[in-house]
């Protein structure tokens, strides 16, 4: 079958390696600050990577890109609220911290599906890198303020149906700020839009000389990152257990109802190429493990992370990597033609 | 032999998101330092590798006199009561220069 085919690239197989290792209880493990390391190196080479790009390419479908970056951003959250609270094995609080993963989107996902569309010389567009610095956000915003409302839900239920809005809506407050702030400064936001920045302002002739560092290794670099990866999830994946079947079935499904909605609007709205609309489909699916942990760390401590985790990291991100981009691919392929 | 003061260490393991809650609250108190070790380790939430950002720890240790204790801990039921997971626990320690942790951190 060529879909399997086509997923032997080195990236994917050392994320099986990484699996492996941990499966076997090899006791391989990298130093403590290179995963980190990599995310930065490989955060700064895509921006700088699609400024170039996108310094050759339409203001206008670059603004629209944006504008459904933030929609999806802001609706795949609720839908992942409102799925997980109907499967009534998470309480609300769980169910707000773990949407707000699903609405934000995972960096190492969108890379392997680059050195997917690369390896079957499919082309893409710049835009879906834009969608990508841009959906760290909203899902943050929105895994927040669906925290407040379940806080207040559940303390109306508590209090025999008498709201105690006041409390709540101060708490809201104090927190908005500081959320706000973490979810637009946030690391991986700042280097993204900081290096497409630079990469889109900068003379070619300057560009060119970082193409050894930012396009030559940047696969390699993938490779070991995603070895890593498969190690984490790996870890992640004897939590299973914690997590049960039906919220591991979630973490099956919402992918796909991302990728769903992100394929809608790679092409029926942004009109892009098959490219673009699988790197869109994977927006979309994937699930965030860098940006949105740390937040609902801070901003809903009732949830338990190993549940948030797991289905992130140890569920979701596998899933995509090995069934979900060809998956999206051939459906970006279907719908194009 | 030397002469030994005993002062409160109180030590806390929880997440590195809230470093400088932690902080904010030992220099409210008038701790004279602190100091942050990075830690992994498992628990209530899971696997904490302290490979990625998302599950680094931390453990937050400072030497307190024991009329202040209180004011510390407080604040730390305070961030218990909001539902983070904090690992709290206190223990009897002996100093060399007591003037030492009575200066507050500014």
């Amino acid at each position: 079958m060529s879909a399997l085919s086509n997923l032997l690239i080195p990236a994917v197989l050392f994320f099986g390696l990484g699996f492996l290792a941990r499966l076997i209880k090899s006791d391989l493990r990298f130093p403590q600050d290179m995963a980190k390391m990599m995310s930065i190196y490989l955060l700064m080479a895509i921006g700088l990577h699609g400024g170039f790009e996108l310094g050759k390419s339409e203001l206008g479908l670059a603004f629209n890109s944006v504008l459904w970056a933030i929609i999806l951003g802001f609706t795949l959250p609720m839908l992942g609220y409102a799925l997980l609270l109907f499967t009534g094995k998470v309480d609300r609080m769980n169910a707000a911290a773990i949407a707000a993963h699903y609405g934000s989107v995972s960096a190492g996902t969108f890379l392997t599906a680059i050195a997917y569309l690369d390896n079957i010389g499919v082309e893409y567009e710049s835009y879906p890198l834009i969608m990508l610095a841009v959906m760290e956000s909203p899902a943050i915003i929105v895994g927040l303020l669906l925290a407040s409302w379940s806080r207040q839900k559940i303390a109306k239920v508590s209090n025999g149906g008498q709201a105690i809005q006041d409390k709540d809506d101060r708490s809201l407050k104090e927190k908005i700020g500081p959320l706000l702030h973490e979810a637009l400064t946030n690391g991986s936001v700042v280097i993204l839009i900081g290096s497409m920045t630079i990469g889109a302002i900068s003379s070619h002739k300057a560009m060119e000389k970082l193409f050894p560092f930012i396009d030559e290794i940047f696969m390699g670099v993938l490779c070991l990152f995603l070895f890593e990866m498969g190690m984490e999830a790996g870890r992640r994946i004897k939590e299973f257990k914690k997590v049960g079947t039906v919220l591991a079935v979630f973490g099956l499904t919402m992918p796909l109802f991302g990728g769903a909605a992100g394929i809608i609007v790679g092409h029926w709205i942004l009109g892009l190429s098959v490219g673009g609309i699988t790197l869109v489909g994977v927006l979309g699916a994937s699930a965030s493990y860098i940006a949105v942990p740390p937040a609902m760390r801070l901003a809903v401590p009732e949830a338990n992370p190993s549940f948030y985790l797991t289905l992130a990291l140890g569920i979701t991100f596998p899933f995509n990597v090995v069934v979900g981009i060809p998956l999206y691919h051939y459906v970006a392929t279907v719908v194009s033609t | 032999m030397h002469n030994l003061t005993q002062e409160k260490l109180i030590t806390i393991i929880t997440t590195d998101v809230l470093e400088d809650q932690l902080i904010a609250k030992a220099k409210k108190c008038g701790v004279s330092g602190y100091t942050i070790q990075r830690a992994r380790g498992g628990g209530s939430s899971g696997i904490q590798s302290g490979m990625l950002d998302i599950d680094t720890n931390i453990t937050f240790s400072v030497v307190i006199p024991s009329d202040r204790l209180d004011n510390l801990l407080d604040g730390l039921q305070e961030l218990i009561n909001r539902r983070y997971h904090l690992t709290v626990y206190v223990s009897d320690v002996s100093v060399l220069r007591p003037d030492k942790f009575t200066v507050p951190l500014t």
